[in-house]
């Protein structure tokens, strides 16, 4: 797992690359928090690299949608695998995180 | 890391009287600290008398040749005592072939005479220094012991609360099954007999794993319990939903798929919370997974309605629920079991009653597997609808 983190017009935009699972989810959520720490930018989250996310996976992006939320800050995932973009729509998911197919896509979201 | 306020016990073997004041007089520092406690014996025999006597001797600091019992013997008598005594030999200078047998015998150092009372603190101190670390291994072990137990018994208790007799009526077959994985785990199945002889099924799975997870299911389960009363499938889930919302602080959720069953007519009612979608399955053998109802996993947002989907079994049909610990179950190339595996395995057994059915899927997926380790709950609630004969 590795996240790597650019900022792009007004948004932060953070890219997962490898496995999420049970194992590393801890470490996945520390990445996401100390990314978005010390900033007010929208968040896009780019999944494009993004082998396989377990339950305890989704748990963080749940979280970080959450607290992003919560101050205000838009949250946008895209670039999804079918394989994932399944695991977001069997657990429903996709019908409160903004998931979108394309980073251009993500980011022209972000300037609305 | 030692915490321990009393002084370490040092149990000094030696025939030699004049050692007693000498010992007590170059180590006057150590003992008035509160450091050491020296306690003394003429041969192997009074020391073993005194390590059972006083209990709770560290280390003991031995001559070879004594009367009675010499410090060789004495050396394998030790262990009887408390194998966590550790010794230290004094042997005459150059006298290897002694020295070898004291290690040999397991003792953890040894010193040559005449004895220089430098080295022998010197020794003594690193001989209690390991003592400490050795005490601080055992202490952690016996309270890793203590956590495993605790878990294993957390994961009883969570086995225990899962429905074992399962309701049975003409026109159906029940059968359930659940394997956890090593670490306590989040995954439950119920079977609930509900007004008019219709019963309430439902298959869950928790994110993540562990105590938290342990605790957020039975917190679930009992929510869908209590909710199971009322006659919506839909309004059962929505008020699991908000209750679970509600209380949850860790951001867990937990997928859940609840169905209302009615024997009499075949019909089945359901509302899918984010869990991997049931397998129908008919008499021909075909096979198709039940559509999604459009239902968000439970505890992340609450005010959320659960739509309600209803199919007709035919006479022969099965349904299977299951949680993704079958699918995903992997082997050792890392491929998963997958779905298509799982159809196939069903349609070959589409003859079966719950019970086979569901013993056919365990050893199909058993043999894929292989000695993989299992790293997710496998839980799987099958329901045969035979049909009432007219």
């Amino acid at each position: 797992m590795n996240v790597n983190t650019e900022t792009s017009g007004n948004s932060l935009v953070i890219a997962l690359d490898g496995r999420v699972d049970s194992s590393n989810a801890a470490e996945f959520n520390t990445a996401l928090e100390n990314a978005t720490a010390d900033s007010d930018l929208g968040v896009v989250l780019d999944c494009e690299n993004l082998q396989y996310i377990s339950s305890a996976g989704l748990r963080v992006i749940l979280t970080t949608a959450k607290s992003l939320q919560s101050s205000q800050r838009k949250f946008v995932i895209c670039t999804l695998s079918n394989p994932i973009q399944d695991i977001f729509v069997i657990s429903g998911f996709d019908q409160i995180i903004n998931i979108q197919g394309s980073r251009a896509e993500a980011l022209a979201t972000m300037e609305a | 890391m030692e915490e321990e306020q009393r002084p370490n016990k040092i149990l000094v073997v030696d025939d030699e009287p004049d050692l007693q004041p000498l010992v007590l007089q170059r180590m006057r520092r150590g003992i008035r600290r509160g450091r050491y406690q020296f306690l003394f014996a003429g041969n192997g025999v009074e020391a073993l008398e005194l390590l059972r006597a006083v209990g709770d001797i560290d280390m003991v600091v031995s001559d070879i040749n004594m009367p009675q019992m010499d410090g060789l013997t004495l050396l394998e008598q030790i262990p009887s005592v408390d194998p966590n005594i550790r010794a230290i030999i004094v042997s005459a200078y150059g006298d290897m072939a002694n020295i070898r047998t004291a290690m040999n015998r397991g003792a953890f150092d040894f010193i040559t005479k005449p004895i220089d009372f430098t080295d022998l603190q010197v020794t003594i101190d690193r001989t209690l220094e390991h003592l400490a670390e050795w005490r601080s291994v055992l202490k952690a072990r016996d309270q890793l012991v203590s956590v495993q137990n605790e878990l294993s018994i957390a994961t009883q208790i969570q086995q225990s609360v899962l429905p074992t007799q399962l309701p049975q009526g003409a026109g159906f077959h029940l059968h359930a099954s659940m394997e956890a994985a090593r670490s306590v785990g989040g995954d439950f199945y119920d079977t609930i007999p509900l007004e008019d002889g219709r019963v309430g099924l439902a298959i869950a799975d928790v994110s993540d794993k562990g105590v938290p997870a342990a605790l957020f299911m039975m917190a679930s389960y009992t929510l869908l319990r209590a909710a199971a009363g009322i006659p919506d499938a839909g309004r059962t889930m929505q008020e699991v939903n908000d209750v679970l919302t509600e209380t949850n602080v860790a951001g867990m959720f937990v997928t859940m798929f609840y169905a209302v069953f009615d024997p009499v007519s075949g019909s089945l009612t359901y509302a899918n919370g984010g869990h991997n979608p049931p397998v129908l399955l008919h008499e021909d053998g075909t096979t198709e997974q039940l559509p999604l109802t459009g239902g968000v996993a439970l505890g992340v947002m609450s005010g959320l309605d659960y739509n309600v989907k209803s199919i007709d079994l035919a006479p022969g049909d099965t349904v299977f629920l299951y949680t993704d610990g079958i699918p995903e179950a992997i082997n050792g190339d890392d491929e998963e079991f997958g779905m298509e595996r799982l159809c196939t395995t069903l349609t070959a057994a589409r003859d079966r009653n719950a019970h086979d059915l569901t013993d056919c899927v365990l050893t199909d997926l058993q043999a894929f597997v292989g000695d993989t380790p299992q790293f997710d709950d496998i839980t799987c609630l099958t329901l045969r609808f035979t049909g009432t004969v007219p």
